[in-house]
């Protein structure tokens, strides 16, 4: 046994039931196919009035990825009914996670998505870092100092080597 | 000759050096690194190139590719994993050779041939490419949409263990790529009145989203696996021992080379075929398996070989070969340039400026790869604890530098989220990037030949070379379905009557092994089931 088998422990070699991921994500896709068909494709995409060919229309080719997205959600799902998927080790390591790990990276997304460009690009990336540090539970100084560090350099060589303007942050205008 | 001198002024540049150098290196680091992949770093890389000129730019990620496809052996080798799909064969003998103590030998045995491979690829490269560019200035509307049709097949080789998922996602792609002003009418198409979203969505933040964001999400919200190290030790390899396999990495870089021609094969099956075939033809057939150099030339070579030839049907066809050729697709385009025969009639001085490059990196490969091998024990130190934060800082740092928006921040945010609920439902990304970037060349071939045509289907089938392609797409298609109906066979037994030479089943992805993307899209866990007449092995990874 490998050291990562060893860190996960054995897993039994055991199928799902009839509800299974698959025939489950089947099913979601195939109402999201339909709403996309029945609603999306005629509100939000306009068609001309006049059209020669129907293959010319700009809703062919939506309309025909979107019943191709709805037949085969159908086949995942009825694939899924009758031969389920096996359990697998990866499973094991999304279970018992702490809530804190996921929040602080929502945070540090939510940062980065929000706070940009108010607060710049060098701080977003700093405080985003230490978010994520703090989430693997790093207590090390050095590695909040290359948190500290990474943002600035890394910023400077977006600015000044590729001429890429990032945010210096509004509120500090 | 003044065309010469062009070539040699546009190439002779020490930005363009600098690029390749640099290129080779951050592919061959990313590649060391379990858990990052070269698709993610050419992702990554794609934003660093707005300012840089086309032939530098191109080159730099040309350069990350060949880089990353020789690092995904350094972790193959020493630490079972491999970066790639295509380096899990180069573990059978790299692997063991790693566990008896020679594992230098190894990952020079893998440096030595990826570099013979990735030369005789560029040759083939050279000397193609510009044949069949000049063919394909006959081709009009309905021979592209046929060709596109043709490369649509690679959806099945890189739909990873369910056929059905990835053809879903590259649906899902298909209408991504819809988002926007539409080409013939100029009516919105799912914009929702969104600004923003008129001109179609920003191809790079898709990128980063799909390929490097899901590896973030995934690793916090999963357990914290401890940090996996290994050490280069042993002996180096001799030249005697590289004599003795030259043979086999000649035979798997000619492999490399077809196989990496025809669109969507892809670089695993390359390595495999030269595999078997070297074992086929070796003496020390017994040895193979158990820590033989030769196993570890072949796999190389083969995986190599596959590398300039990718870039064949890219540079003469403008289709992409596969996941990482398809982003370098995107950068011809973010830069202005379209791929394909025009692109050789038009930037001719460019195009065999960026062939100097290619046939440089091959050479810049031995320098990195050398001392990547000395300093490995570095690379491999940086944990993913560390590491994933500056992704995350360079992913919005990129993703932001395209349009100057926060609004392709969330954009690639939520691709982020798409590919990490792929990820967890066994999806592979690979097909809706395929999907976003065939389907508007699809929909625009077929409304352009029913507008000159004025509505005649017969036009789709006007001449041998639209048959050649419907020829091709049907066979492309039966060979891609055997070979899923293979692989089948060996994931449910109870369909397994006939005996398979190899299969590979990819399981659902997970955080502590690395993300192997590409033609698996992003998966982790392999499975190789290798079944002989008289020999059966099976690797969990």
């Amino acid at each position: 046994m490998n050291k990562l088998d060893a860190d996960i422990g054995e897993v039994e070699e055991r199928y799902y039931g009839r509800l299974n991921p698959n025939s489950i994500l089947g099913l979601i896709t195939a109402a999201l196919a339909t709403f996309f068909l029945s609603y999306l494709v005629p509100n939000y995409i306009e068609e001309p009035g006049h059209l020669s060919n129907p293959m010319l229309s700009p809703r062919f080719m939506p309309v025909v990825a979107g019943w191709l997205v709805l037949t085969l959600s159908f086949a995942m799902a009825i694939e899924g009914f009758f031969r389920p998927p096996k359990h697998t080790k990866a499973e094991k390591l999304h279970i018992g996670i702490p809530k804190s790990r996921w929040i602080l990276m929502l945070a540090a997304c939510s940062i980065y998505m929000f706070l940009f460009e108010q607060l710049g690009a060098i701080v977003c990336g700093v405080l985003a870092c230490f978010s994520l540090f703090a989430a693997s539970h790093l207590r090390e100084i050095w590695v909040y100092i290359l948190g500290l560090a990474f943002p600035i350099i890394i910023s400077l060589l977006f600015i000044h080597l590729l001429n890429v303007p990032l945010p210096a942050g509004m509120i500090w205008e | 000759m003044d065309n010469f001198s062009e070539v040699l002024n546009l190439f002779l540049s020490i930005d363009n050096f600098i690029a390749i150098a640099a290129g080779v290196l951050v592919g061959v680091i990313v590649g060391a690194i379990p858990g990052l992949t070269a698709t993610m770093a050419v992702a990554l890389a794609l934003p660093f190139t707005f300012s840089l000129e086309p032939v530098t730019a191109i080159l730099l990620l040309v350069g990350i590719y060949k880089g990353g496809m020789y690092g995904g052996s350094i972790t193959a080798i020493l630490i079972r994993t491999p970066g790639s799909p295509a380096a899990a064969c180069t573990l059978l003998d790299g692997y063991p050779l790693a566990q008896q103590g020679n594992a230098k030998k190894a990952l020079k045995t893998a440096l030595y041939s990826s570099c013979v491979a990735d030369l005789i690829s560029n040759i083939a490269l050279i000397f193609f490419a510009g044949y069949l560019a000049k063919i394909a200035l006959n081709f009009g509307p309905p021979e592209y949409f046929w060709l596109i049709c043709f490369s649509l097949t690679i959806i099945v080789s890189v739909s990873g263990d369910s056929v059905i998922k990835g053809l879903i996602a590259a649906s899902l792609g298909i209408i991504v790529s819809t988002i926007g002003l539409d080409a013939v009418y100029g009516s919105q198409r799912l914009t929702f009145d969104s600004y923003d979203l008129m001109d179609r969505v920003s191809f790079i933040p898709l990128l980063i989203g799909l390929f490097a964001i899901p590896e973030v999400f995934e690793f916090y919200t999963s357990k914290i696996v401890p940090h996996v190290r290994s050490a280069v030790s042993g002996a180096s390899l001799s030249f005697s021992e590289f004599k003795r396999c030259l043979k086999s990495i000649i035979r798997g870089s000619l492999i490399g080379v077809v196989i990496g021609a025809i669109p969507g094969t892809g670089a695993t099956a390359a390595a495999f075929i030269s595999y078997s075939e070297a074992k086929r033809n070796s003496p020390r057939k017994d040895k193979f398996g158990k820590g033989e150099v030769e196993g570890v030339a072949a796999s190389e070579a083969g995986n190599n070989g596959v590398a300039g030839a990718t870039l064949i049907p890219l540079l003469s066809l403008g289709i992409p070969g596969d996941v990482i050729t398809a982003i370098i697709l995107g950068a011809f385009m973010i830069h202005g340039l379209t791929p394909g025969p025009v692109l050789f009639q038009e930037n001719l001085t460019m195009v065999y400026a960026l062939f100097c490059g290619i046939l440089v990196s091959s050479a810049v490969l031995v320098v990195v790869g050398n001392t990547a091998i000395r300093y490995f024990s570095l690379i491999a130190e940086i944990p993913k604890s560390i590491l994933l934060p500056i992704v995350l800082m360079f992913c919005v740092y990129g993703a932001y530098a395209v349009n100057n928006s926060t609004f392709d921040i969330g954009l690639m945010l939520l691709f982020g989220l798409l590919g990490f609920i792929f990820n967890r439902a066994g999806i592979a990304s690979a097909p809706f990037l395929i999907g976003f970037i065939l389907g508007p060349m699809f929909e625009d071939n077929l409304r352009r030949t029913f507008l000159i045509s004025k509505g005649d289907p017969s036009i789709f089938f006007r001449g041998p070379i639209t048959w050649l392609f419907v020829s091709l797409t049907i066979a492309s298609l039966a060979f891609a379905i055997y070979r899923y109906w293979q692989s089948r066979r060996a994931t449910y037994p109870s369909l397994k009557k006939t005996r398979c030479i190899i299969s590979i089943s990819f399981y659902r992805s997970s955080p502590y092994a690395p993300c192997v993307q590409g033609e698996g899209g992003s998966h982790s866990l392999l499975n190789l089931n290798f079944k002989g007449p008289k020999h059966e092995k099976r690797f969990h990874l």
